[in-house]
């Protein structure tokens, strides 16, 4: 967690540094006299990130080294990022029929793959599960509660 | 007492009734399955209440977070793996019992165990927040800006493991609320051109996101190890499995008084949460018992010290939603934007501008709890069942339903968007270890937190000698000051170890 610390913290602080002095001046305009600044709490929260961000790397540079593993090892596992990856992968296939084909495939496809994803090869299951939730929904917005969601 | 009259004359019909039990069963299941919960619950379920009355919006959320408090005891003590954080210490004695074949004795203790708690809370709440808000109101901004920091600074300092990382949350949560149109000059901020962000970005989509999604991520990658778990499951038939003894209550229910007393304080004092509540029980009956070495072998009192505090902290954490609107729970922060959506502000003015309605939230409170008692009796058999399910057939409908809950609070997919984004950032901070927690409740007080500082700026004609005029404010960031140097102090190993 050591060395994950001190990289996150560099990031952090890289992201306050570019939100102080890029971002937030490029993005928020200045107030017209007499009012207080829009970009005031803003450069605050961005200037307590990047102190304690450093805070964060230099309390872990400093800290001493037990030359342990774990000190060193990442805290995301191989198979978690592969998981994020691949819900990702899903989510950005999902969104794509949702706009270029129906909402219906759009669901039922985000079901589906994310089934056959985490392992699951039974017919009945992938027909199944997909089927009963999307049916489960409208039924629950158009029919119980009466509302038109899409 | 005759707002309270009205109130459960409004919630006794059976359209609330039937919403408020839905609300607790969905709770219930979502409790007891590892790795779902009481804070993904209540997010995915807020954008299904749009269309309900306040009343039955109100109290099925309500309901979805008091059953899963309960329901996370199931999975505790039949698989040894808690529903939620604050269900671990119900598996020390809760899981033997279930190896000893008296898995149903400890779940009924769960159950029995949670509702006591739960209702004597929730009468706690009853009784304290009007009197406090009252006290509230005398309150000004530059006092509630020096309350708000403090507030922050406290659940940034407890939530994780480093008061650093809880800060950095803390101020990125209260960054991503300006975004939007400011509300003075009107002048977009870091919009980016954007039409869909100038009303700011929604807590909805932005909760779904944090919560859920970002649990399910990290649940299918340790999907195999919990599916293990879950297949190793045997259930046991014998009779004496099924009932609590007239002794083990009478040895029980002081431990559950007491539980739910270090429940209900815990659940008061903003960031320290239902974890906190249910380990300082379970250590106390520990310390109070002549046998305490038989702790964690199988003892019934370990499983009613775990549950009664547990449960206690749901309702209690309300009291300074409701006196001072300052959500001290990641579940009262989500409650915020129900309250606000259903016409509810929570806050000290709610009791004199809706009274009836809050009495209608109190009555659906003490109906929850009653709905949990007959629903978790009656279907506890079920639900051990239910949480047989491996989770690879649970994460593609929880995912589903997310996109679905997010959608609907705009209509567009921009939320679907705003989910993914957020639920990359709840996934890295999980792994990082940023509270996420004190990330969404920055961003809830965020808003009011700014307004009362430039309102502090203009009182104070940008002079902080000023400051003596308000001695209040003074104490408060005194105390932010001292918060903040204790817990530094008190976890700074842990900021450079973890």
């Amino acid at each position: 967690m050591r060395r994950a610390n001190i990289v996150s913290g560099i990031m952090l602080a890289l992201f306050g540094l570019v939100m102080l002095f890029a971002v937030i001046p490029w993005q928020i305009e200045t107030a017209p006299p007499g009012f207080v600044s829009p970009r005031l709490v803003p450069n605050i929260t961005m200037v307590v990130v990047v102190v304690l961000a450093l805070l964060l790397v230099i309390a872990n540079w400093r800290a001493p080294v037990n030359g342990d593993d774990a000190e060193n090892a990442s805290p995301i596992a191989r198979v978690e990022l592969m998981a994020l990856l691949r819900i990702g992968a899903i989510f950005a296939l999902s969104i794509a029929l949702f706009r270029w084909v129906s909402s219906l495939a759009a669901g039922a496809s985000l079901m589906v793959v994310t089934l056959l994803t985490l392992g699951e090869r039974r017919p009945l299951p992938l027909v199944a599960i997909p089927a009963a939730i999307l049916l489960a929904t409208w039924f629950l917005f158009y029919k119980v509660i009466g509302t038109e969601i899409l | 007492m005759d707002h309270l009259m009205t109130g459960f004359m409004d919630v006794l019909n059976p359209g609330t009734i039937l919403w408020v039990a839905a609300g607790v069963t969905l709770g219930y299941i979502l409790g007891a399955i590892p790795g779902l919960g009481k804070a993904t619950g209540v997010a995915v379920a807020i954008p299904l209440t749009f269309y309900l009355t306040p009343v039955a919006a109100l109290g099925m959320l309500i309901g979805i977070a008091k059953g899963s408090a309960a329901g996370s005891a199931v999975s505790a003590i039949l698989l040894n793996t808690p529903g939620e954080p604050s269900s671990a210490p119900t598996a020390l004695d809760g899981y033997p019992l279930a190896r000893q074949g008296k898995a149903q004795k400890a779940l009924k203790m769960g159950l029995f165990a949670s509702v006591i708690g739960d209702f004597v809370s929730t009468l706690i709440l009853i009784l304290l927040a009007a009197p406090l808000a009252r006290y509230a109101l005398l309150i000004g901004p530059v006092e509630l800006c020096a309350i708000l920091l403090f507030s922050l600074t406290f659940i940034g300092g407890l939530s994780g493991g480093s008061l650093t990382k809880g800060l950095i949350a803390a101020a990125l949560g209260v960054f991503f609320a300006t975004i939007g149109l400011e509300t003075e000059t009107f002048i977009p901020r870091l919009t980016f051109g954007l039409l869909e962000l100038e009303d700011g970005i929604s807590l909805v989509p932005m909760a779904i996101g944090m919560l859920a999604v970002a649990e399910m991520i990290n649940q299918a990658g340790n999907m195999k190890a919990l599916d293990r778990e879950t297949s190793a499951i045997s259930d046991s038939a014998a009779h004496e499995d099924r009932v609590i003894t007239r002794v083990e209550w009478r040895r029980s229910l002081p431990v559950i008084a007491r539980g739910t007393l270090i429940g209900s304080v815990i659940g008061i004092l903003p960031g320290l949460g239902a974890s906190v509540a249910s380990f300082l029980s379970y250590g106390a009956t520990k310390n109070a018992s002549k046998t305490p070495e038989k702790y964690g072998t199988g003892m019934i009192e370990g499983v009613a010290a775990a549950e009664s505090a547990d449960n206690a902290v749901v309702p209690s954490s309300l009291v300074p939603l409701f006196a001072l609107g300052i959500p001290g729970s990641v579940i009262a922060a989500l409650l915020i934007s129900a309250f606000v959506l259903h016409g509810l502000t929570p806050g000290p003015l709610m009791f004199q501008q809706q009274p009836r309605l809050v009495a209608a939230v109190y009555a659906s409170m003490i109906l929850a709890s009653f709905i949990m008692l007959i629903i978790g009796y009656t279907c506890q058999r079920l639900f051990a069942q239910i949480i047989k399910v491996p989770l690879r057939l649970i994460i593609p409908g929880v995912l589903f339903l997310c996109c679905v809950g997010a959608y609907m609070e705009t209509g567009s997919i921009f939320s679907i968007y705003v989910m993914l984004f957020f639920a990359l950032i709840g996934f890295f901070s999980r792994k990082l270890d940023f509270s996420f927690v004190t990330f969404l409740i920055g961003f809830v007080i965020g808003p009011n937190l700014e307004f009362t500082f430039r309102q502090s700026i203009q009182l104070l004609g940008s002079d902080i000698t000023n400051l003596k005029h308000h001695p209040i404010s003074i104490v408060f960031i005194v105390l932010t000051l001292a918060t903040a140097w204790w817990t530094g102090r008190s976890n700074s190993r842990k900021a450079v170890v973890k």
